[in-house]
């Protein structure tokens, strides 16, 4: 799996009314962010990868796959294996932040509780939301709620990472922080993981964390050097 | 005319649309279980359990109440009337006709449709706008595995319980008008048991599971068809409600053309 493409988008068009279609990908090890106002359709780029949203046109690729054309419950699988955070965190309201960390691993790993008890208590010190495990999302605050959103996304340690509008809300040191969490380290070839990062805005200090960067706007989609 | 005819037709075609939505959509639940994940059960009946929890334990004092004042009251005067014209041996028809195979199911059905149906509807429509659904699915968790299918479930157990609970503390609610107008607690036994027919106690349970299932499709297809918008919330509820309320109704009206 690994020697495939992580992601690939092949003209894209969004909607009906997109002025351009987006074709680019994100290479093995690599971090990728791609840029857009709200007409650029950018936000519904992560939901095409993953099969949730059809394209007007065009295909998304994770690993050679197109989640769009495999049923459900294979679509449902393969998606355990990408880690995903929506716009606005998509947390539970009515859990707690751990059990909200836990929820993928309960549902769709053959964990023991106390091996995902184990696991999640890992990566929520990681993140540093330790502390907040028996919280519910509206009792702490946007940044608490976006280090456990990103803490559920890791959940399985996917090699691809898909982040929506990932630092709208946080301060820039918090953004660095999650980026540098999210990639997984250093490899030889670059980051541990491969990162997608969608959103309209992309503070300057976290393109030091970035290795291709892309702006989709005024009708056009190109590579910001 | 042909204006006329037309909003007609519409309405009839919005109307047949729905009920066919929801008959896929009930299908479409009561065949999920074959794809839920093996590690998913355990969750599932984790939140099942929270739905009983919700749904049924806590209804229990609020159904215990109006039962136990509409069965003493009916049956109190029940008992005045026909002891007039010396028919007290029907009291245990209209226990068993009316009370345990009419109004119990009907009864504790609505209650349960306005106090969890719209809760349900909410909930989902909140999912909704929250993008909790579409974070759930881009993690690979069917929402219809984890959410529908434990509340679907826990209204078919939690209608069934509480119509049990009904019917008993009705029958003992009825024991106690008739005791206090003279009748022995043997004769009035001795009286419900011998109106009690096995066909009573079927129906009760074929309603339990019907109505169940209507509150259990209904809210939750609303509150999963609702907007995006906060605003939709409260008009899915409004439907959810609705929807119960018109759907035991007509199945009751069923049930009675069908039993008779």
């Amino acid at each position: 799996m690994s020697s495939k493409l992580p992601l690939r988008f092949i003209d894209v068009k969004v909607d009906a009314t997109a002025q351009f279609s987006y074709s680019f990908d994100v290479p093995p090890h690599r971090c990728v962010a791609v840029a857009g106002d709200g007409k650029s359709g950018v936000d519904k780029l992560g939901e095409i990868a993953l099969g949730l949203t059809r394209p007007v046109d065009g295909t998304a690729l994770i690993y050679d796959e197109d989640l769009s054309m495999m049923n459900d419950s294979a679509a449902l699988a393969f998606r355990r294996r990408v880690g995903y955070l929506p716009a606005n965190d998509g947390l539970m309201q009515n859990l707690p932040l751990g059990s909200n960390i836990a929820l993928p691993l309960r549902f769709g790993s053959a964990y023991t509780e106390s091996e995902i008890n184990g696991r999640v208590g890992v990566i929520m010190a990681a993140l540093r939301v330790g502390d907040y495990a028996g919280k519910r999302p509206p009792q702490v605050s946007e940044e608490i709620r976006r280090r456990a959103a990103v803490a559920r996304a890791l959940a399985f340690d996917p090699k691809l990472v898909i982040l929506e509008q990932p630092f709208d809300g946080i301060t820039t040191r918090c953004a660095l922080e999650l980026l540098q969490i999210v990639r997984g380290g250093e490899v030889s070839d670059g980051s541990r993981r491969s990162v997608l990062i969608l959103g309209q805005y992309l503070p300057d200090q976290v393109t030091t964390l970035v290795d291709l960067k892309y702006r989709a706007t005024k009708g056009e989609f190109k590579v910001e050097p | 005319m042909i204006a006329l005819i037309s909003r007609i037709g519409n309405a009839v075609t919005r109307w047949v649309s729905l009920v066919g939505a929801l008959a896929l959509f009930f299908f479409r639940i009561v065949t999920c279980w074959r794809t839920l994940p093996g590690a998913g059960r355990r969750v599932v009946r984790r939140v099942l359990k929270d739905q009983i929890w919700f749904t049924a334990l806590q209804a229990v004092p609020l159904i215990v109440v109006l039962s136990a004042i509409l069965s003493f009251l009916v049956i109190s005067q029940t008992i005045q009337e026909l002891g007039r014209i010396g028919a007290t041996e029907l009291i245990g028809v209209i226990i068993v006709v009316a009370i345990v195979r009419e109004l119990g199911p009907l009864l504790t059905a609505l209650i349960v449709a306005g106090r969890s149906g719209t809760a349900m509807a909410a909930e989902l429509a909140t999912n909704r706008v929250m993008g909790e659904l579409k974070a759930l699915e881009g993690m690979g968790i069917d929402p219809l595995h984890y959410i529908v299918l434990p509340r679907f479930g826990g209204a078919i157990v939690s209608v069934f319980v509480l119509i049990v609970v009904f019917d008993l503390v009705a029958v003992t609610s009825g024991l106690v008008a008739a005791v206090s107008s003279g009748m022995s607690v043997e004769r009035y036994f001795e009286i419900v048991m011998r109106s009690l027919t096995f066909r009573d106690s079927w129906l009760t349970v074929a309603k339990g599971i019907t109505f169940g299932a209507v509150i259990g499709v209904v809210p939750l297809y609303q509150g999963l068809a609702a907007g995006g918008a906060s605003t939709d919330v409260p008009v899915a509820s409004s439907r959810a409600v609705v929807g119960s309320i018109v759907a035991i109704f007509l199945l009751s009206v069923l049930f009675v053309a069908v039993s008779l």
